[in-house]
C-alpha cells in the first residue's frame, strides 16, 4: 500500500508524525516529510493510525 | 431497508439542556446515530462515527448558509471560510490558515509558555482568586489581542463580541436577540479596521500587508480578523476554564501530568473530549443521505452534537470517566476534515501552556461550586472560586 499525503491540505500540525514516526516527521521548516510512502502490510496499522489522527484529513492509504 | 430518522421532543436550546447537555446526549445516542428534533427542525447526529463521517463528507453535509441555527446568521457568514465548501473554502481557508499553522506559530511558543507561567505564578502566590476571569478570560485575551496587535477599546471588547459572536448561532431565541447588537458591533469594528489600528509588528499588520502586497484579495483582512475573533476566543476561554475545573475535580489526573510532563497535550484531548466547548453546529445536507439504515431528506438542518460523539461508548472505552493517559487524539470537539478548526494549533499551545504552568505549580485546587449559565452553541463555566491553592 502506499501513504498519500494532500499537500496543500496539509497543515503541520503533525500529529501523524506522533502517531507514527517511523513513517513521517516535520522538517525543520516544518513541512512534512513523508519518509516512507510504500509500506508493507505490518504497517498498515500504524499508518492508518497515522491517517486517523489528522485533523484536516490530509493523508490517506491508497 | 431505510426508515425514518427516531423522533424526540428535546429542545437542543432549553436553559436545562445547555447548562448540562450529557444526559440528553444519552437519550439521543440511545435513540440512533441521527435523531428528527422538530423542537428545533433539525436533524442531530449523536454518535462518533455518524459525525466523523459527515464533518468529512462535505460534499453530502454542506457549510453554505447552514452552520448556525437561524436565517440571520446564516446570511451574515455568507462569504466567510465556516460556511462555503470547497472549492471557494479551499482559496479562503489558505489565507486564514497562512497565520495559525504551527509553522507559522513556532516563533510564539516561548513567549506564550512564559505569559501562563506568570500569570499561574502569581494566582497561585495569591492563594486564592476567581479561575475564569483571572485565568481562563485573562490569558486568551491577551494571547489573542497581542497576536492581532489589538490596542486600546478593542481589547475592552473583545470578551463580549466574542460571546456574542457564538451565542448568535444558535436558533433566534432571546439570547439569539440580544447578541445580535453586540456581535454588529464586532462586524462593523471588523469592517473599518486598517493597518494602522493595529500594532507594529503584529499578525494583524502582516494580515493588511499581506493584502496590499495583492497575496490575499482586496478587503479581505477584516474578515479574517473577524473569524479569528469570533472563532478563536470564546472558545478557548471555555477550554482554559474546564482545565481548570477538571483537574480540581480530579487532583490524581493532575498528579499524573506533574509526574510526567509529557502527558500534558493528551490531557488537553482529554479535556477537550470530555467538556466539548461547542454544543451544537450546523450542515445541511444536499441529497437524501442514508445513515444507519435511516435517511436524512435533502435539504435538511443537522445539528452536529460534538459533545455526544466524544462521549459514544460505541468508540471510547468508560466514556464517562476522565483519563489523561487515554489520549483521545481522535476527539471531535475541534471538528475534523475540510473545516477542521484552523486555529487549533494555537488553541494548543494557549492550553498546553495553563496545563504544563497549573502542573508544574499545584498539587491541589480546593474550589467552590462552578457557576454556569445557559449559552446556545459555546459551553463554558461563568464563574469558578479557588478557594485555596495547595503548592507543589
Ligand atoms: C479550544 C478552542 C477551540 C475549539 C474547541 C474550536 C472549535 C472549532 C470547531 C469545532 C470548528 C469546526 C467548525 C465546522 O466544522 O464548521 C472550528 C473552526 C474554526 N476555528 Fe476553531 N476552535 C477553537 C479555537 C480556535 C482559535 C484559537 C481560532 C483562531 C484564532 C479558531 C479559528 C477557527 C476558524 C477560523 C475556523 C473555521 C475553519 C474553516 O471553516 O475552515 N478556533 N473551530
Ligand atoms: S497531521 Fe495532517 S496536517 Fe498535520 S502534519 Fe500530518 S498530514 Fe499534515
Amino acid at each position: 500500500m502506499k501513504i498519500v499525503l494532500d499537500r496543500p491540505r496539509c497543515e503541520g500540525h503533525g500529529l501523524c508524525e506522533e502517531a507514527a514516526p517511523e513513517l513521517m516527521h516535520l522538517d525543520d521548516d516544518g513541512e512534512l516529510v513523508l519518509d516512507r510512502e510504500e509500506i508493507g502490510d505490518a504497517e498498515v496499522p500504524l499508518a492508518s493510525a497515522a491517517v486517523r489522527v489528522c485533523p484536516v484529513a490530509a493523508l490517506r492509504l491508497a | 431497508m431505510t426508515d425514518s430518522a427516531p423522533v424526540s421532543d428535546l429542545d437542543l436550546f432549553d436553559d436545562t439542556v445547555l447548562v448540562d447537555p450529557y444526559p440528553s446526549y444519552a437519550t439521543l445516542r440511545d435513540l440512533g446515530g441521527v435523531v428528527r428534533l422538530p423542537a428545533n427542525d433539525v436533524y442531530a447526529l449523536t454518535r462518533y462515527d455518524v459525525i466523523r463521517n459527515a464533518l468529512g463528507d462535505w460534499e453530502s453535509f454542506s457549510s453554505a448558509g447552514a452552520i448556525g441555527f437561524n436565517p440571520m446568521v446564516n446570511e451574515a457568514l455568507t462569504g466567510t471560510s465556516l460556511s462555503s465548501d470547497p472549492p471557494v473554502h479551499t482559496q479562503l481557508r489558505a489565507t486564514l490558515t497562512a497565520n495559525l499553522s504551527p509553522r507559522a506559530l513556532r516563533g510564539l511558543k516561548a513567549g506564550i509558555d512564559a505569559k501562563a507561567d506568570a500569570l499561574v505564578g502569581e494566582l497561585v502566590d495569591r492563594g486564592s482568586f476567581e479561575a475564569i476571569d483571572a485565568l481562563a478570560r485573562a490569558f486568551p485575551l491577551e494571547v489573542v489581542a497581542d497576536l492581532i496587535g489589538f490596542t486600546g477599546h478593542v481589547r475592552d471588547n473583545m470578551l463580549r463580541w466574542g460571546q456574542a459572536a457564538m451565542q448568535v448561532i444558535g436558533p433566534m431565541n432571546r439570547r439569539t436577540a440580544e447578541s445580535f447588537p453586540i456581535a454588529g458591533e464586532l462586524y462593523g469594528w471588523c469592517s473599518g479596521v486598517t493597518a494602522e489600528d493595529l500594532a507594529p509588528g503584529s499578525v494583524g499588520r502582516g494580515i493588511f500587508e499581506a493584502e496590499a502586497r495583492g497575496d490575499i484579495p482586496p478587503d479581505t483582512a477584516g474578515h479574517i480578523i473577524h473569524q479569528y475573533l469570533g472563532a478563536g476566543v470564546d472558545t478557548t476561554i471555555a477550554a482554559i476554564g474546564n482545565v481548570v475545573a477538571l483537574f480540581a475535580a480530579h487532583p490524581g489526573q493532575l498528579a499524573l501530568v506533574r509526574e510526567n510532563p509529557s502527558l500534558v497535550p493528551a490531557a488537553l484531548n482529554e479535556v477537550l473530549r470530555y467538556w466539548a466547548p461547542l454544543h451544537a453546529w450546523g450542515r445541511r445536507t444536499t441529497r437524501d443521505v442514508e445513515i444507519d439504515g435511516v435517511v436524512v431528506p435533502a435539504g435538511a438542518q443537522v445539528a452536529i452534537l460534538f459533545g455526544a460523539g466524544n462521549r459514544d461508548p460505541r468508540h471510547y472505552e468508560n466514556p464517562e470517566a476522565f483519563l489523561v493517559e487515554r489520549n483521545p487524539v481522535d476527539h471531535l470537539s475541534f471538528g475534523y476534515g475540510p473545516h477542521g478548526c484552523a486555529g487549533q494549533g494555537l488553541a494548543r499551545l494557549e492550553a498546553h501552556a495553563v496545563i504544563e504552568a497549573l502542573a508544574r505549580r499545584v498539587r491541589r485546587l480546593v474550589v467552590g461550586p462552578e457557576v454556569r449559565v445557559p449559552s446556545n452553541v459555546t459551553r463554558s463555566i461563568e464563574e469558578l472560586p479557588v478557594l485555596e491553592v495547595v503548592p507543589v
